[in-house]
């Protein structure tokens, strides 16, 4: 048997396409990024290096740590709405009438692109012709406040549709998750007496708890790199209120010209991401399992 | 069996990976040299379904150049307004550019310039040509490296329906101006339609405060240049008549948060009487067949107004658009520039009648049989006295990044006139 | 008490579902409408003069090479990925060697690239190896950028499978490639048609590498439909929305056939289990 599994050839077989491609294609622009960051170049010039200066340079750039700041806020919401998505899960995975076609309906927002989304979320915001503010002054609300001009609700405001935009995505996999439990488990369970909620909460989390760390982790490093809706719907204003990391690192080496100093906070990002991870593996470590 | 054919599966799929890369090496890039046509890459951001006539056009005038030059054949690429941005971000740090392409003057081409991407176009410009003032943009120390395509020039344009309906008129000064904003208010008419979002548009309304503020039309280009201080009184001053409007809710509700687009819209919409737009939007309000007759003939436009009895009306904000490019590196660089200035040429006369949009190069407008408001804007252009670029052209991409935050910040109050003035004015010393 | 909890349970059910369905009744109304009601509109209104030649201005545009392009680049990429992750994750999980965790956390790294970090290395690479203009580039880098989510799905999954299933197996006298041709992966056919729509979805609405990678018409893919109708100063955003209906629908289709996927998948593990 051990023989067998750990047959030196076949390891390197299946492993080696995914190890390769990944090596090529993402760690090596990654350390080139971090080689860009000791660069003064605009990318258009020749490079000139400067050793850690970039490096030293973000560390006490206070639009820095404010982005980072924006970015860690956003990846606590991602990973708390992840409860949410989990009772939606356990919800539509249980054997309630019409699961089918909800869940069906639940992931539809996942299908659209980015652009769409943004497009949607740009006319729920719009103060004066947007559907949040027409309800609210339905509703009698007197100045409704100026959802993505504000830059005291802008960042608040763009987490909405950015979580929203994910929920499918998560549903789906807890979903697939919970269903693979064998039904077999749950009867016993029941036929013990146990209620729905006693069955969710000792038997079905415990038992897709490899799915939900996973999960916590996919959620808060997308968090951290988060880009898209940010640049559509705010371009990080108003002022930089709804700055995050990846923004504010596009608008350097992208519209700035600051190249090396853009791949300094990408590499940064990087960094920091990592460490978050790592920490995250570690906090929701248990001893049988395999350290990742 | 199943064993070898698994491991054969999984060999032939990493394998084709490598060979395929491999192979691909003849293919792509050699068909340049292939024969004795040489072929020039163009990339331009006009595209089809956005921009048909700018397209159409270009596409002619293409044909017509490879009619005229048969050994030569034009190689196109379109790309939108950012991916055109990005791609050329991203070819330039190889060292790719296309022979042929669009830049933006002042600013943003500077570092082009500097890094030896762009090829000098001296040998192939005619300055009497164009519009003076437009090659002097796409110039460094007095080379040419840019062939200028539009000119603009801005204004606030208006709704004559909503200005009848409670009695208003063009006003002569910014008092006037703020009179009709308390009118509007009043009645509850959204004044002022702006997009701050994209801070550009608030940047030409404090720009024009401050042209004709200190009645000196080079203020803000002499802070620029570091001539001057942007702490100038005048400069401080105009932040302060921003404020003041945004106090008198002079702009749309939640502006920070809009796009110039969705401004735009509410406009045209007729939910705001007045728009602060450069002349890139005479069709919408001409000839454009997508916009109901009724409004267009309900559009009119007056000049920004003097500020306290000072400032010329004949001063104003705006300038080069895109302009055409020649890689230094280009293998082909002669053809390349046949190919600029002749599109560039053909480019002029079309561009109005066709487009609507108004050229680099002089045009003679008596000829041509366009609507009242082109015949308009062009005479004004006849008798600018000055146009000042645009503030976030003419500075450094990385300056004008803090002048846009720093306009985006001023109109919402978050800053003062003071701060915000020196936000500009650090930016623009650190790089002395 | 139960019957109450229940129509309180539906109530909140349907109104997140009318809630998510609206994404999509909006995406069709906007595409028939001109910029004017797009903007300065209710955003549910219905268009005043619906605006069926944004429709027609999409399909005068060329999508027909666009669409096909998506089609096979999305496929190819899915499958490789789909297959390369397989296999990865497998051995990561369920055989016995030093290095898994390193693979593991180099694969992880993988998560956390922005992607804008990567594009200029990227471009500079495919340059080199005269890979800018090929369609290959861009199913190279959608097979490399989706492997590590595809890892990670994957991998609580693995976990789960009863180790005793291996073990029969090989007593049988199984091969490892039987085993994981045969056993594993259909065994693991709900959470693969997961990492199916996972990947399609990504593979389908990405923009940025095709932009970059690519030049010629003959290679581009539907989103640069979208970038068709973003001008200079003025954007069509009817048509826009016309394109974005027109590609969403595949992916729709796509979706509802693999969500019954889905359910084939449990049912026959379920059976087998």
């Amino acid at each position: 048997m051990n023989k067998i599994m750990s047959n030196k050839w076949i390891i390197f077989l299946y492993t080696f396409p995914a190890l390769f491609l990944i090596g090529v294609l993402i760690v090596v622009p990654l350390i080139l990024s971090g080689y860009f960051g000791l660069m003064d170049w605009d990318g258009i010039s020749a490079m000139e290096f400067i050793g850690l200066e970039n490096y030293m340079v973000a560390l006490q750039d206070a639009k820095f740590w404010e982005s980072a700041f924006h970015s860690f806020l956003l990846a606590l919401f991602s990973a708390l709405s992840l409860i949410l998505y989990l009772i939606v899960a356990l919800i539509l995975a249980s054997k309630i009438k019409g699961a089918n076609l909800l869940r069906k309906i639940y992931l539809i927002p996942m299908l659209l692109s980015s652009v769409a989304i943004a497009q949607l979320w740009i006319k729920v915001y719009n103060p004066t012709n947007g559907m949040l503010n027409s309800v609210l002054i339905f509703f009698g609300v007197e100045n409704p406040p100026n959802w993505l001009a504000d830059p005291d609700i802008a960042l608040y405001a763009i987490f909405i549709p950015i979580i929203w935009q994910y929920a499918g995505f998560y549903i789906l996999i807890y979903y697939a998750a919970l269903k693979n439990i064998p039904q077999s488990l749950i009867e016993a369970a029941k036929i013990d007496g146990a209620s729905p909620v006693q069955i969710a909460m000792k038997m079905k989390i415990p038992l897709i708890m490899n799915v939900i760390k996973v999960t916590i982790v996919l959620s808060v490093v997308g968090s951290l790199k988060y880009f898209d809706l940010i640049y559509v719907m705010t371009g990080g204003g108003p002022n930089g209120a709804s700055e995050v990391m990846a923004s504010y690192m596009y608008k350097l080496a992208f519209e700035s010209y600051d190249f090396g100093y853009g791949s300094a906070i990408g590499f940064l990002l990087l960094i920091i991401t990592l460490i978050v991870t790592i920490i995250i593996r570690k906090l929701t470590a248990t001893k049988e399992e395999i350290q990742y | 069996m199943k064993n070898k054919k698994a491991i054969s599966f999984v060999a032939v799929l990493v394998i084709s990976l490598f060979v395929l890369a491999a192979c691909s090496d003849t293919g792509g890039s050699e068909e340049a040299s292939s024969g004795d046509k040489k072929t020039v890459e163009f990339m331009h951001l006009w595209p089809e379904g956005s921009s048909a006539q700018h397209h159409k056009i270009v596409n002619d005038i293409i044909s017509g150049f490879e009619e005229e030059n048969p050994d030569i054949s034009i190689n196109l690429e379109v790309l939108s307004n950012e991916q055109y941005k990005d791609k050329i971000k991203v070819l330039s740090t190889s060292d790719k550019l296309p022979d042929v392409g669009m830049t933006w003057a002042a600013g943003y081409m500077e570092p082009y310039v500097e890094g030896d991407m762009y090829a000098s176009l001296d040998d192939v410009i005619n300055k009497d040509d164009f519009v003076s003032g437009t090659t002097e943009a796409f110039s460094v120390d007095g080379t040419t490296y840019g062939l200028p395509l539009e000119l603009n020039t801005s204004y606030i344009f208006y709704n004559k329906a909503i200005f009848e309906e409670y009695g208003l008129e063009e006003p002569q000064t910014l008092e006037e101006l703020k009179d009709i904003v308390a009118t509007l208010n009043e009645n509850d008419v959204t004044p002022i339609a702006l997009g701050n979002k994209d801070a550009w548009t608030g940047s030409m309304w404090y720009m024009y405060l401050a042209d004709r503020l200190s009645g000196n039309e080079d203020v803000l280009t002499n802070a620029i240049n570091r001539e001057n201080s942007f702490e100038d009184p005048a400069l401080v001053q105009a932040a302060e008549e921003v404020q003041n409007l945004v106090g008198a809710d002079a702009f749309v509700e939640g502006f920070n948060g809009l796009a110039d687009e969705e401004a735009k819209s509410m406009f045209m919409a007729e939910q705001a009487a007045m728009y602060l737009i450069a002349t890139w939007d005479l069709p919408n309000y001409t000839t454009n067949e997508d916009v109901s007759q009724e409004f267009r003939d309900n559009v009119g436009y007056f000049k920004f107004p003097t500020v306290g009895g000072n400032g010329n009306t004949n001063s104003y904000i705006g300038g080069t658009g895109v302009g055409l490019f020649v890689a230094e590196n280009s293998d082909v660089k002669e053809e390349a520039k046949k190919f600029a200035s002749y599109l560039v040429e053909q480019w002029g006369e079309r561009a109005v009648t066709d487009v609507g949009v108004i050229p680099g190069t002089k045009v003679d407008a008596e000829s041509m049989d366009l609507p009242e408001m082109y015949n308009n804007v062009l005479n004004d252009l006849n008798t600018a006295e000055n146009i000042t670029l645009y503030a976030d052209v003419q500075m450094n991409a990385e300056d004008a990044q803090v002048h846009l935050d720093a306009i985006q910040a001023l109109f919402g109050g978050e800053i003062t006139p003071e701060e915000f003035a020196k936000r500009n004015e650090d930016a623009l010393a650190g790089e002395e | 008490m139960r019957h109450i909890g229940y129509i309180l349970l539906y109530t909140v059910l349907a109104f997140v579902a009318v809630f998510q369905i609206f994404p999509i009744i909006w995406l069709v109304l906007f595409s028939l409408k001109s910029n004017q009601e797009i903007f300065a509109g209710n955003p549910f209104a219905l268009p005043t003069d619906p605006k069926w030649d944004n429709y027609l201005k999409v399909f005068e545009g060329g999508v027909g090479t666009y669409f096909w392009n998506s089609v096979w680049i999305t496929v190819v990429a899915t499958g490789l990925t789909i297959l390369i992750a397989s296999m990865a994750t497998y051995t990561i999980t369920r055989m016995h060697w030093k290095f898994s965790s390193l693979v593991l956390g180099i694969i992880m790294i993988g998560l956390m690239i922005p992607i804008h970090s990567a594009l200029i290395p990227l471009y500079n690479m495919f340059l080199n190896v005269h890979l800018i203009d090929n369609p290959l580039s861009i199913i190279i880098t959608y097979t490399t950028y989706n492997l590590p989510i595809t890892v990670m799905i994957l991998l609580g999954f693995y976990t789960t499978i009863p180790r005793e299933i291996e073990e029969a197996a090989i007593i049988d006298g199984s091969s490892i490639h039987r085993m994981f041709f045969q056993i594993i992966l259909p065994l693991s056919a709900p959470i693969l048609s997961t990492t199916v729509i996972i990947n399609m979805i990504y593979n389908w609405n990405e923009f940025v590498f095709v932009n970059t990678f690519i030049s010629s018409d003959a290679f581009k893919t539907l989103t640069v439909g979208i970038q068709n109708f973003i001008g200079q100063y003025m954007t069509d955003w009817g048509a826009i929305g016309a394109t974005l209906v027109i590609s969403v629908l595949p992916i729709i289709i796509a979706f509802l056939f693999f969500s019954e996927k889905i359910m084939e998948g449990i049912t026959a593990s379920a059976v087998k289990g």
